[in-house]
Order: C-alpha cells, then sequence, then structure tokens
C-alpha cells in the first residue's frame, strides 16, 4: 500500500527548536548560533567579543565539541557561564541537546545565549536550535571559495563574519570573489571583517549583537 | 556526515506513518532532498541500512529524489536550476541571484505492507 506522506524529515528536530524559541521569548533571551567550520575562528572571536559585552548583557555560552572541554575552559576564564556539549562522534548540535543543556545555565538571567556550534562547514547548517540568529564564519586561512562550496553554511546567515583578516596580505584570499559568491547565496546577510589580533571589526560586531539583543528577530 | 541523522528522521516519521495506518512493515520509502543539504547519496543509503535495524523499516528500501536550487534571474525573470554552482543566467547572462527552493527534505511517500498482504520486498533504484 502506496501511503502520500510528504513531511519535513526534521520534523522532530523543528519542533523542539520551536519549543526552545518559544522559551526563550518568554524569559527574553537573545540566541545566536555561531557556525562555521573546524578552525575558522569562532571560539576566539568570543574570546574578544564577550569582554565587550558583559558590562552591558547578562551572558552564556554553550560549547558543541566531539570531544575535550578546551573550548569551555577558555569561555571560563572569562568568568562567563558555560555549559560543554559533548557529542561524542556527532559532527552537529541538534535542538534536543540545546534544550537539554538550558537546565544548566542561569537561562532566567540571561540577556544572551551564544551556542558555539560543532566546528563543520557542512552538518550544523541542517539544523535549527532555536536560534534567533545565525552567525557564520568564514576565515581567510580557509580560502575565498568556501561560500560557494558550502552554500547552505552561509545562506540562512544575518552576519558572516570573516576572520583572520591579518592574513590577507598574505594569502591569495580575493576578498571581492568571496563577497560575490556571499552575495548570490544570501543577499541580505550583513559581512563584517575580522581579527582577533588587532581587534579589527569587534567594535562593529558587539555594536551589531547588542542591537540584535533589544529585540529578538525570528529567522 | 549529518546522514546518519537524516536516515534516523526518516525512519521516525515512516514509522509514525506506517503505524498510523496499521501497517506491519514500511517496505520502501522515497524522501526528495535538495542540493544545499549536501548530502551524499552512497552515504545516506549506508546510513539507512544502519539504522533501519530493528525498526518497521528494517526490511524497507530507500528511493532519493535530488532537486536543484532554483534561481530566479532578476533582469529577465528567467528560472533556472543551478548545476555545478553556475549561477549566470543562461537566458541573458546577468548573474543570478535570489536562490528557491533546493534545501528541500522531505519524505514523500512510503509503501507500507498491511498484516493481510503476501510479502513482495520493494527494490529501490
Amino acid at each position: 500500500m502506496k501511503i502520500d506522506v510528504l513531511r519535513n524529515v526534521f520534523e522532530h528536530n523543528d519542533r523542539a527548536a520551536a519549543e526552545n524559541r518559544e522559551r526563550l521569548d518568554t524569559l527574553g533571551v537573545t540566541c545566536i548560533n555561531l557556525l562555521g567550520g573546524a578552525g575558522s575562528g569562532k571560539t576566539s572571536v568570543l574570546e574578544a567579543l564577550l569582554p565587550m559585552l558583559t558590562d552591558s548583557l547578562s551572558v552564556a555560552v554553550l560549547e558543541g565539541d566531539l570531544v575535550t572541554t578546551a573550548d569551555a575552559e577558555r569561555i571560563a576564564a572569562l568568568d562567563i557561564p558555560v555549559v560543554q556539549l559533548l557529542t561524542g562522534g556527532g559532527c552537529h548540535l541538534n535542538a534536543t541537546i540545546v534544550q537539554h543543556a538550558f537546565d544548566r545555565i542561569p537561562l532566567a538571567d540571561l540577556d544572551l545565549l551564544i551556542v558555539e556550534n560543532v566546528g563543520n562547514p557542512i552538518c550544523p547548517a541542517n539544523f535549527d536550535l532555536g536560534e534567533h540568529l545565525r552567525i557564520s564564519i568564514l576565515s581567510v586561512a580557509e580560502g575565498h571559495d568556501k561560500p560557494a562550496k558550502y552554500p547552505l553554511l552561509f545562506k540562512e546567515a544575518a552576519l558572516v563574519l570573516l576572520t583572520k583578516c591579518d592574513l590577507l596580505p598574505h594569502t591569495d584570499f580575493d576578498l571581492a570573489a568571496a563577497q560575490q559568491e556571499l552575495r548570490r547565496i544570501n543577499p541580505n546577510a550583513e559581512v563584517i571583517s575580522t581579527d582577533v589580533k588587532t581587534r579589527s571589526g569587534f567594535d562593529r560586531l558587539a555594536e551589531w549583537i547588542r542591537k540584535g539583543c533589544r529585540k529578538p528577530v525570528a529567522r | 556526515m549529518h546522514e546518519l541523522s537524516i536516515a534516523q528522521s526518516l525512519i521516525e516519521v515512516a514509522t509514525r506513518e506506517a503505524e498510523r495506518v496499521g501497517a506491519v512493515q514500511a517496505t520502501r520509502l522515497v524522501c526528495r532532498i535538495g542540493a544545499l543539504r549536501q548530502v551524499d547519496d552512497v552515504l545516506l543509503q549506508e546510513a539507512f541500512r544502519i539504522a533501519r535495524q530493528g525498526t518497521m523499516c528494517q526490511e524497507g528500501c530507500l528511493s532519493i529524489e535530488k532537486t536543484y536550487v532554483q534561481v530566479l534571474c532578476t533582469r529577465c525573470d528567467a528560472r533556472f536550476p543551478v548545476r555545478n554552482w553556475e549561477w549566470d543566467c543562461p537566458a541573458c547572462g546577468t548573474e543570478g541571484l535570489d536562490p528557491i527552493g533546493g534545501d528541500e527534505l522531505e519524505l514523500i511517500t512510503i509503501e507500507a505492507e498491511m498484516p493481510d498482504e503476501d510479502r513482495c520486498p520493494a527494490e529501490c533504484v
């Protein structure tokens, strides 16, 4: 017997994500899903950014990794509440993993929750966690062709962070080509160039996040 | 390797549908997956064979329909599929913008075996 189904394959995840978003909305917490490949600079960006936010915002971080607590330790050193989410071998976080972590952070006291996803340019982009905003990272070291190669990573991003821009003079990274590809995939994304060595771009990034926190933006 | 999560989710949704109609097992699942999902067919089939063990889809097979990203040309309104990540409009040469679709991830149909049916294993291509 043939049965017409036409159902979203990730309906279970999307239901959990909707529950997460509703709970965050009720508590007035803005949630950011930070995505990027391994070594693209996600944790380094947080280390530079978070101290700029904590005078005006109450922030916590969920750190997604396969193994090790190294990243959570880096965030904890900044005196910021953090939970390390270990997936074992899993290559992405999902909405249920995040939901379980809500009970391990002072959620009701927060203005901003940042989820640093597992370092991977492919799989995490498929899973809605219940976030309000996605920030996707493209590092100069990865190459300007990555938006074309990993379009889903950049398609849903409200903001694309170019990281390691201090390396631009030392690489063949074609900034104009990267920006053109980004515009093709996601014409609405804001793009900010950053570099953690000189803190270039971080004032703009902090301002973008403070604005995003005033009014949660529905994806 | 998000293929395993996708395979598990496909089986969950198919099992729910099969149970809803009182079937004893699902013999075939047909899904539609957009190119933006960057799913590898071979890996998805392997993941499906692992994930189906001990479920109502244990003897089922999986058919995968792939869809391209569609782009609407902002100059001439032509609609064209993006192949090999070529975004330029084939009609007027404009760089294509406004991607439409390509992110599908749906279970379209299942074939289910009812309690009184003769067993006839499905073959997927």
